[in-house]
């Protein structure tokens, strides 16, 4: 009996593509480096706004991955909630040491509340071009512990378990920043949209380079 | 409901099917309309960044970098295992030839006496043209062997004078360098002594 010309392979897990990469096979490196840069790479970028940086975070990742003490625990979640892991803490080396062009600083939780605030004007439209800069730079402002969460979440759609395993909290953590994280995007574009009517919250931003 | 519970209800998705309190409170609903645009925000932010990813570059580089990594591994333990292949080959081949040259031999019967020609003949190691010398107990196997192994052994000197070649006694105990031909079987068909 022959099989269906319409039979495909099935696609490797993570996992088991680390195995035969842990097996010394070159194409599943390949494969798995393929599957995983780009979000990786986005993700350094969007928390660094430094291309450098992001090139560097990619290749620091999977450089790690090769050491034979990469530390990737398949219990503890999946490998791809470990590669972003590997990126936010690389990521961080790099902001902390200033090595990033210019970072905000206004992770406070003194930063405004805006959960019970009541904003009649509309927002930019942020499918449009001017709006989708202005969410961008918005993102960017962000105060770390936001910033990252929404990068994972909301525009690399990494589960909220993943999220959670990236970071080292709890999912509930998670849910809790990033509904804080969306109220602060939600203020900071009515602001971007109506200046003069901008509280005296903001901290003034500080240039670290 | 009240807003706090509306937004402690579903603090992250747009599943707000609860829509009566959105229904009774404008500034919900009108939260709840930011939020989807925001959503749309982040969809088209994606979007825009979507075919964004590392430069070619980072790959060749990280390819070089795991060819290096592997051939360290790989190569080590291979070489680890051909190096304890190779002695183990060794120690089997001097054990081997040791025991066919050292083993107790009948006694021989008186010979007549012979010609003094006749008896040095008898002396002289039979080698071929390679000088390896058939050993006694694999000599009929060898001829039609064709698979079989050469490993280069040290053994004491007294083992050329089991197979006729003359050592003084004072130096029996020096090792030389020896060719041992293995049989399929692993047993020693011949020998070639190099010094």
């Amino acid at each position: 009996m022959c099989k269906s010309p319409m039979t495909s392979a099935p696609v490797e897990t993570d996992d088991e593509l680390l195995l035969r990469v842990q097996g010394g096979d070159e194409g599943a490196f390949l494969a798995l480096y393929r599957r995983r840069q780009a979000g990786l790479f986005r993700f350094a970028l969007h928390m660094s706004g430094s291309l450098p940086l992001a090139e560097d975070v990619t290749q620091e990742v999977f450089l790690a991955l090769l050491r034979e003490d990469c530390g990737f625990d398949p219990q503890r979640g999946t490998l791809s909630g470990y590669l972003f892991g590997i990126a936010r803490k690389l990521v961080l080396r790099h902001l902390e040491r200033g090595r990033s062009a210019i970072t905000l600083d206004i992770d406070s939780d003194n930063f405004a509340q805006p959960e019970l605030a009541v904003l009649d004007d509309p927002l930019l439209d942020l499918t449009r071009r001017e709006g989708i800069e202005a969410l961008r730079r918005a993102v960017q402002a962000l105060p770390r512990r936001y910033r990252e969460v929404v990068v994972l979440c909301d525009l690399e759609e990494v589960d909220y378990a993943d999220a959670a395993a990236a970071l080292g909290c709890p999912i509930g953590t998670v849910r809790s920043r990033l509904h804080r994280a969306r109220g602060l995007l939600l203020e900071k574009l009515h602001q971007e949209r109506n200046p003069r009517r901008a509280p005296a919250t903001l901290k003034p931003v500080r240039c670290v380079s | 409901m009240n807003c706090h519970e509306f937004w402690s209800a579903v603090p992250e998705d747009g599943d707000l099917a609860s829509g009566r309190h959105l229904l009774e409170c404008p500034a919900c609903a009108a939260r709840y309309r930011r939020h989807g645009e925001l959503e749309a925000g982040f969809r088209a932010l994606a979007e825009g960044f979507r075919r964004v990813q590392a430069p070619p570059r980072v790959e060749a580089r990280l390819l070089s970098a795991f060819r290096r990594e592997t051939g360290r591994e790989i190569r080590r333990p291979v070489r680890r295992w051909t190096n304890m292949a190779a002695w183990a080959t060794a120690f089997a081949a001097m054990f081997t030839l040791a025991a066919i040259l050292v083993r107790p031999r009948a006694p021989e019967a008186a010979r007549p006496p012979a010609q003094h020609s006749i008896e040095l003949a008898l002396l002289q190691p039979q080698s071929d043209a390679d000088g390896f010398i058939p050993l006694p107990e694999a000599a009929s196997g060898a001829a039609d062997e064709d698979d079989v192994n050469l490993v280069r052994v040290q053994v004491p000197r007294s083992a050329m004078m089991a197979l006729g070649y003359e050592v003084s006694a004072d130096r029996a105990a020096e090792l030389v360098d020896a060719d041992v031909m293995l049989g399929s079987d692993g047993i020693a068909r011949a020998v070639r002594f190099l010094n």
